[in-house]
């Protein structure tokens, strides 16, 4: 049975972060001046990955087409802190009108943050899919696994195929 | 209909929960390999188990322990399962459905919530052209005859576009008894109905399956064809291996031990 939620022992401090993740690869300025590169891809299984190459960590959720085609979410299923990931391994599910439905890891890595407020408020899923219901930040072990993905456009095409 | 047929099937002997859901996940792995050269077939389990309390995902095993062993003393198999939903149960005289269904087949492809709601509405239309019952419209998913009263329950799995688990239908009243040491469904002060109740008719599971694989095919716009145990395949032989451990199983206790 997959773990549920559970407090982490250590968390990793990260800076907080205003910025909106863009769709296409464009530099961002940070606080520092240094040039960034954020890159969102995305899966046929309804994954998004928003992948920031200075920190190597992508933040994983899903779309708002798939939150809008499971129904009020109830309950959401995340991995263990420091869980080793394949890309396709099954790594949560989410639960709404009585269906379990899987997720699958996007990318390759170590699970480094899960979203701890999912499990008080998994309506952020179906209010917040791509930001604040954000499920988990994987440390990428291949970030050439990336370029394998659908880009925006590509996604949008497969939504509407 | 473009759409390929489903493939139905209904087992005759009562079913034990856990090879059924090691059959599910067979079939499940199956689906997924044969998906790569479109030569999967979509199916349509029909069947009974032998009395089993089954938990949903969300439920962890802490919450659970005192229930297993309160359960199982009465004569029930107690399983935490992967579907969603919370506790229930399953036994004679009720219908379990399992569709083994590849969601992506559809065009757009089929949303969970609209697997979901052509269950619920396969459930209802059967209930109501069948047996002319009159069901209350409820905010929780199955569905119920009045407030208090549920008839049917739906708790399922999707993975990769494929589903598994399904639905659960009371036909006679042998499953009340058994519906009475739980709360189900995590509803306090909801009882478990059938058709029998409701209509006061002698009915059996048997009877009812070719009218619901019928609505079932309506619903979700497929045509419905037997599946054919004849042809060996590795589909045909788990199905035909665990019809065969199920016949060889002693009866099943007919009313909770006490």
């Amino acid at each position: 049975m997959q773990s549920i939620l559970r407090t982490a022992a250590l968390r990793v401090a990260r800076p907080s972060r205003a910025f909106v993740a863009r769709p296409s690869a464009v530099p961002l300025y940070r606080s520092t001046q240094i040039r960034t590169l954020v890159t969102k891809r995305y899966t046929t299984d309804h994954e998004a990955v928003v992948f920031d190459d200075a920190t190597g960590v992508g933040i994983v959720s899903i779309t708002d087409y798939a939150q809008s085609s499971l129904g009020d979410v109830v309950f959401v299923e995340l991995p263990s802190l420091g869980t080793e990931v394949g890309q396709g391994d099954q790594i949560g599910a989410v639960e709404s009108v009585k269906a379990a439905s899987d997720i699958y890891a996007p990318v390759s890595g170590s699970v480094e943050e899960i979203n701890e407020t999912l499990s008080t408020e998994p309506g952020l899923l179906n209010k917040s899919p791509e930001e604040k219901g954000w499920l988990c930040k994987i440390k990428l072990s291949d970030p050439a696994e990336l370029e394998e993905l659908l880009t925006e456009e590509a996604y949008k095409a497969h939504c509407e195929a | 209909m473009a759409l390929p047929p489903v493939f139905y099937h209904f087992f005759r002997p009562p079913l034990p929960y856990l090879p059924a859901w090691n059959l599910q996940d067979t079939l499940h792995r199956l689906q997924l390999q044969l998906r790569k050269s479109a030569e999967h077939k979509d199916l349509l389990l029909l069947l009974q188990h032998r009395p089993v309390y089954t938990a949903g995902r969300r439920q962890t095993d802490p919450e659970l322990d005192s229930e297993r062993i309160r359960l199982t003393a009465l004569g029930a198999d107690f399983v935490a399962s992967s579907r969603g939903g919370q506790l229930t149960y399953h036994g004679p005289g009720q219908i379990v459905g399992y569709p083994l269904l590849d969601l992506s087949r559809y065009s757009p492809i089929m949303g969970t919530r609209d697997y979901v709601c052509r269950m619920q509405k396969t459930l209802e239309l059967h209930l109501k052209e069948a047996h002319g019952l009159t069901l209350s419209p409820s905010e929780h998913t199955g569905v119920f005859l009045d407030p208090r009263t549920k008839i049917a329950s739906i708790g399922v799995q999707v993975r990769h576009r494929l589903t598994s688990h399904g639905f659960a239908m009371n036909v006679t009243h042998e499953p009340r008894a058994w519906f009475d040491q739980i709360v189900a469904c995590g509803l306090d002060d909801v009882k478990a109905g059938s058709i029998e109740s409701a209509t006061g008719k002698t009915v059996t599971v048997e009877d009812e399956i070719p009218g619901l694989v019928q609505r079932f095919g309506r619903l979700y716009e497929r045509e419905m064809l037997p599946l054919d145990l004849s042809q060996a395949n590795s589909t045909t032989e788990a199905i035909l291996a665990l019809e065969q451990e199920a016949l060889e199983m002693a009866p099943s206790a007919k009313a909770p031990l006490k």
